[in-house]
């Protein structure tokens, strides 16, 4: 048990020093910055930086919403297809399941394609607007 | 220490119990909406420790359905979400009574 | 393999649906709203199909999962005539959607699809496939009219409740495989009494029970019902009144009276004081309601009680008397949304305004739904009154077996009373109220004209002569093994 401990020290000391670095990176710039003084000078971007335009929520087009969705629905079929792939052979050596194997897997495709071409024809991958 | 069902099945169940509460208690839809998916993989976590301990399949199956069906609400839930927050400007439940006797 | 041959109306329905969205692609804008047209004369050429299916008593398939029967054959065939009448009248509605007719019809031929698995479901898994189906279809149904505030409304609303149950209902079952270690419904019935009696398993059941009950709208699962069938459109209305209800109560029936057999005991009593709650909850509030469609609401949530009643009898009589009731209902149900679709009045939400002086407007649609309430209400000769009789008939007939044997009685006699105003006063506000003489005649397609006569000559038909339809249900019944 203990040497198993001892292992981890090396982890925790990493973990100790990360945390007394960046606590104490931010309570020495609240300390030197004099915490509480405000100012217009104060509060625009440093030097170089850029003057910031427009709202800092930005608000995405719903396209990408829609081509999430899109990416979802067709991704989940990788859960059916994933498990007929690995036992694809073992089916086919079962006489019961030899034709159905493939059709089953053909047609499930088969409706998902269908609902692809909708899609597409729906516009729904047309970004231009 | 050895990880048993009960382990399994009492996180299922916290899962469940957050995701109710989630809904009942939460008002902004979305955050609803995020309660009902923990329920629904509270019950996968406790399908999946249930298919191992009977040693049989089925459970495990059923979980694959329940993730695509889980996909296909959330594609036709979020559209709806959506479609009321441009109508309304509110995904809070609050804003949902305009229909009385 | 086995099974491809049983699934054969599915897979038709399925193609059905699909067509339509793919003719949808190639189908000029003002054609779109005739695909309602090709989807009904498929539906109806499946419908008799489905009488031309070869098979000799049960049969299973996928291990056991989906099972064909006459009792799955009478739900698929009732559902079938339930999509039909609705997508009739939503050709009738396809005026007011601001877009997406096509996928309207389709989705509801998905719906019908998930219905008709659902009449076959033997094992939990295709049981929440199957539910699942219909209900993601009703969240696009419900909400269809997205321009429109109160149909979104009420999508989210179903959307949030149907979620909930759903969640519940995976719990459950959940719980139950955990116990049984089996998810078929036959091979729980075959556990034995001490497997079936364990807490966590009755438990599991009674989230089941949520999910199932969310869809046949008993109380206390009821809440989305009136909200719901007032935002919805009027044909997903209809079809949200019969199908899903009836989904929910194949689903229930086969469940209780396959898997939970042995401990018919054990759920007896919990659904006769649901089915109490339940008429004495929609009664009450039916009372007040001066919405019609809420008043539709309501009425669906008595309607449940009364199933639930004759479910609860664990009899074979109770089942057909479900059966039968179902039947019944479907037609009143379909007379009420039929006339709420063609008899509208522009620019006002509230429907009072339909309903009042019908008959100066349109003589058959009055008599339609005259015909409707008074089949709801249960007067003879109506189809109605011959389904509440075959419950009360059901709980009679189980005498001292049946749990709370009076108060059942008592509670669905007053609900029967207390429907009986509620109905009429419909009929009043029809014939004997003043307002509204000016307004224009209602103009009828031959279709839908023909989807009226349909509902009539139904409702007359088992009203009058029940007894077709009756051995039907018993037959059906059998097939069970009960």
């Amino acid at each position: 048990m203990s040497s198993q401990l001892e292992q981890f020290i090396p982890v925790l000391m990493l973990g100790a020093f990360a945390v007394i670095v960046t606590v104490g990176m931010l309570l020495l710039s609240v300390v030197l910055g004099r915490r509480g003084r405000n100012s217009r000078m104060k509060n625009i971007a440093y030097e170089c930086g850029m003057i910031p335009i427009g709202p800092s929520n930005v608000r995405l087009s719903v396209k990408f919403y829609l081509v999430a969705m899109l990416f979802i629905l067709f991704d989940i079929e990788v859960v059916f297809l994933y498990p007929w792939a690995v036992i694809y052979r073992e089916l086919l050596a079962e006489p019961a399941m030899k034709n159905v194997a493939l059709i089953s897997m053909v047609s499930f495709l088969g409706i998902l394609f269908a609902g692809y071409l909708y899609a597409v024809k729906k516009g729904a991958f047309d970004w231009k607007d | 220490m050895n990880v048993g069902l009960h382990h399994y099945l009492i996180v299922s169940a916290v899962l469940f119990s957050l995701g109710v509460f989630g809904v009942l208690l939460r008002r902004n839809l979305l955050n609803i909406y995020m309660s009902l998916e923990v329920m629904l993989n509270a019950a996968n976590l406790a399908l999946v420790a249930f298919s191992r301990f009977n040693r049989n399949l089925d459970g495990q199956v059923l979980v694959f359905f329940i993730i695509t069906v889980a996909a296909a609400e959330v594609a036709v839930g979020l559209a709806l979400i959506v479609a009321l927050f441009r109508m309304r400007r509110s995904t809070y439940v609050e804003d949902l009574a305009s229909m009385k006797h | 393999m086995k099974g491809l041959e049983l699934i054969g109306l599915e897979i038709a329905v399925i193609a059905a649906g699909i067509a339509i969205l793919l003719l949808d692609l190639w189908t000029a804008k003002e054609d779109k709203r005739r695909l309602g047209y090709a989807a009904a004369l498929l539906v109806g050429v499946i419908f008799l199909a489905s009488f031309a299916m070869l098979f000799e008593g049960r049969q299973e398939a996928f291990h056991g999962m989906y099972v064909l029967d006459e009792f799955a054959l009478f739900f698929k065939r009732f559902f079938l005539i339930a999509a039909l009448l609705v997508l009739l009248i939503s050709v009738e509605f396809a005026d007011r959607f601001e877009s997406g007719v096509a996928e309207y019809y389709a989705i509801t031929l998905f719906a019908l699809a998930g219905m008709m698995f659902a009449a076959s479901a033997n094992d939990f898994t295709l049981l929440f496939v199957s539910i699942e189906l219909v209900a993601v279809c009703f969240y696009v149904l419900v909400s269809f009219q997205r321009q429109r505030d109160r149909s979104l409304e009420a999508g989210v609303k179903y959307l949030i409740t149907g979620a909930l149950s759903g969640g519940f209902l995976v719990y459950g079952i959940a719980l139950i495989y955990g116990t049984a270690g089996t998810l078929n419904f036959r091979e729980l019935a075959s556990l034995g009494p001490e497997v079936l009696e364990s807490r966590l398993l009755l438990l599991g059941l009674l989230f089941v029970f949520v999910g199932l009950g969310f869809k046949i709208a008993v109380v206390p699962f009821q809440i989305w019902v009136p909200d719901v069938y007032q935002g919805a459109p009027v044909p997903t209305t209809a079809f949200l009144a019969a199908g899903s209800k009836g989904a929910g109560v194949v689903l229930l029936a086969r469940l209780l009276y396959t898997g939970l057999r042995p401990i018919a005991d054990r759920w007896g009593p919990v659904l006769v004081m649901l089915a109490m709650l339940t008429i004495l909850y929609g009664g009450l509030c039916a009372i007040p309601q001066r919405n019609f469609r809420r008043l539709m609401g309501y009425s669906s949530i008595v309607n449940a009680g009364f199933i639930l009643l004759a479910l609860a009898a664990g009899t074979a009589d109770g089942l057909a008397a479900t059966l039968f009731y179902l039947a019944a209902y479907l037609y009143g149900v379909m007379g009420a949304f039929v006339v709420l679709c063609l008899a509208r009045c522009p620019g006002q939400e509230d429907e009072t305004c339909v309903l009042a002086g019908l008959h100066h407007r349109s003589p058959l649609l009055a008599a339609t739904l005259t015909l409707a309430m008074v089949s709801l209400a249960g007067i003879p000769p109506a189809a109605g009154f011959f389904g509440k009789f075959q419950v009360f008939k059901a709980v009679i007939g189980q005498g001292a077996a049946f749990p709370y044997p009076a108060w059942a009685l008592g509670v669905a006699v007053f609900g029967a009373v207390v429907s009986l105003y509620f109905y009429l006063n419909v009929v009043r506000t029809v014939f004997w109220s003043s307002t509204s003489e000016s307004v224009a005649p209602i103009r009828i397609s031959h279709a839908t004209r023909w989807a009226v006569y349909l509902v009539i000559f139904a409702i007359l038909w088992l009203g009058i002569l029940p007894g077709a339809i009756l051995n039907l249900a018993e037959y059906a019944v059998h097939s069970m093994g009960l």
